[in-house]
């Protein structure tokens, strides 16, 4: 299925989505040498972003998270695309410099749409995002 | 978005590579903002060290500072790895220094002034009332929202550094009026608030940022007389565990002498948060990650100490010494090292095993170092310092007051809560 979303960084990506309820903060969150997330607790804690399409709510923590972005990405351990709720500007321009396709503010929940393991194109450059559901195992 | 001559001739690289790179990204961050326009900006200031530039972090900023490329505006930077005066006493490895010096040179050439310090607002990068900023270091940018009263978003440091560059940052977001009212309000009513001291403002905020994430509370039924220690206990800690990047504290935030003037005169809604001292002490025992009792490490400085506080650690450990198995550093900037040592602070405290550290902080920068030379277990007084030794370097850390944390240093084990 289709939903339409704003567009932050445009560009397409595809690939494998991984699902965070909770914010997440790139500097002492997700280490830049893995694209795993390390904060004790933290729903994703021990799971890699690298190379997925990374949905979660919103940004927190500390503003110098688009370095430890950045590190990750140059060391091939970036997420492929970004969907946020709502995009804070630290993941913003993380997205930016980076140039990750990224939307926020789909037209419907994402939560609801978009589960672990689905396979979900971001159409950045014309504003929508596309679910193909995981094949039942 | 809008853009004048100037800045459409920056956007062009009329105005040099560097220009046009900090353009390139105003313009894509105001889009997705919808911003109208670019605001001038008075003051900027940027945060990231070598802990979470890395090698690839400085790359980025040499490329920017090539070509000649320099700030327009005012400004000052956060702290960095080690005390440039004791490379040889802190036995800070050459690997690190050949860094550090490539981020020095790069900022200097960028005209960026190097005052390696989070209470840059202590020494003249002081903000007005309603002006226009870019800070980057989370916990300054919601100060200048909420005591200042100054306008600055959460930006990103590339958002700050790109802003000096050229000058303004996209009109969204906090520098905007209509969207500086609060959205919920937080009655803290039922804690016994006479008795708190800044450790306590710190685990409340520790609490309260997860629950308020990024929107803007208002709290009510603080005391008026709030030190400022506390009340950057309760800010800097929020936007640890949250995002939000104004807080309106009534009584004390400029734009709410009351409630309803943190609500845009409108009646404030009923308050959705009211938190519970059980609440408070759970997160006291959350901000603390360590199970080993002896501590190799006591640490404050996050944010940097101001006099005030390096007196009171002075006075707390009276004619006691650290213990030999333990150390205790105070980090603090340049300017406050030299005064400790022109008021005489500097030998009482060597004398009781103390260094003073200046350009560092205690969340991050000398971690990397610390930890090569065998320090595992910290304790702090700050709930932000402990989450980023925690997270960044995986540090064990303890978490209390500034008289646990000393009189810990002195036994060389945790003086204060555990489970």
């Amino acid at each position: 299925m289709k939903i339409k979303a704003k567009t932050v960084v445009p560009g397409i990506a595809k690939g494998e989505a991984i699902v965070s309820r909770t914010a997440i903060s790139f500097t002492g969150g997700m280490d830049p040498e893995t694209g795993i997330i390390r904060e004790p607790g933290h729903e994703l804690e021990g799971q890699s972003v690298a190379g997925k399409i990374l949905v979660f709510p919103t940004g927190k923590g500390s503003t110098t998270g688009s370095w430890q972005f950045y590190a990750a990405f140059k060391r091939g351990h970036a997420p492929q695309g970004i969907i946020n709720v709502k995009a804070e500007g630290v993941v913003a321009v993380s997205a930016i410099i980076t140039k990750t396709p990224m939307v926020h503010e789909l037209e419907e929940n994402p939560f609801e749409y978009i589960k672990n393991g689905d396979f979900v194109t971001i159409n950045a450059d014309e504003g929508f995002v596309d679910i193909q559901k995981k094949e039942p195992s | 978005m809008e853009l004048n001559e100037r800045q459409k001739r920056m956007l062009e690289g009329k105005e040099g590579r560097g220009a046009r790179k900090a353009m390139e990204i105003l313009v894509a961050y105001g889009k997705c903002y919808l911003a109208e326009r670019l605001i001038p900006v008075t003051s900027v200031h940027i945060a990231g060290n070598f802990p979470v530039l890395m090698d690839e972090g400085i790359e980025w900023l040499e490329d920017l500072a090539g070509e000649g490329t320099r700030v327009r505006v005012f400004t000052t930077k956060n702290p960095e790895m080690y005390d440039f005066e004791e490379t040889d006493e802190l036995s800070i490895p050459m690997a690190y220094q050949v860094r550090q010096n490539r981020i020095h040179n790069a900022l200097k050439s960028l005209g960026v002034t190097l005052t390696y310090s989070c209470h840059h607002y202590l020494v003249g990068n002081v903000p007005r009332f309603g002006d226009h900023i870019a800070w980057a270091s989370s916990g300054s940018q919601v100060f200048a929202n909420s005591v200042i009263g100054a306008r600055s978003n959460r930006d990103g440091d590339h958002v700050a550094l790109a802003a000096a560059i050229t000058g303004a940052i996209p009109g969204w977001g906090l520098h905007l009026d209509e969207n500086r009212t609060g959205e919920l309000v937080i009655d803290v009513g039922r804690l016994d608030l006479e008795n708190y001291g800044p450790a306590d403002y710190k685990a409340l905020g520790w609490h309260l940022g997860k629950i308020v994430e990024t929107r803007i509370p208002v709290f009510v039924n603080l005391p008026r007389d709030m030190a400022i220690e506390e009340i950057k206990g309760l800010l800097y800690t929020l936007t640890v565990t949250g995002a939000t990047g104004l807080v309106h504290l009534v009584g004390i935030t400029p734009e709410a002498m009351t409630a309803e003037a943190a609500f845009g005169g409108d009646p404030p809604p009923f308050p959705e948060i009211t938190p519970s001292q059980e609440e408070v002490n759970h997160a006291y025992l959350d901000i603390s990650s360590s199970a080993e009792e002896k501590v190799d490490m006591v640490i404050f400085g996050c944010p940097q100490c101001s006099i005030q506080e390096v007196a009171e650690i002075a006075d707390l450990l009276g004619d006691r010494k650290v213990h030999p198995e333990t150390r205790l550093w105070i980090c603090t900037s340049a300017w406050v090292k030299t005064l400790c040592k022109r008021m005489g602070l500097l030998d009482s405290l060597r004398a009781g095993g103390v260094r003073v550290v200046a350009d560092v902080g205690a969340a991050d920068g000398p971690h990397l170092y610390l930890r090569e030379q065998g320090v595992r277990v910290l304790a702090m007084n700050s709930a932000r310092g402990s989450y980023y030794a925690h997270n960044l370097f995986g540090m064990d850390t303890w978490f209390g007051s500034t008289k646990e944390c000393v009189d810990s240093a002195v036994s060389g084990r945790w003086e204060g809560r555990k489970e």
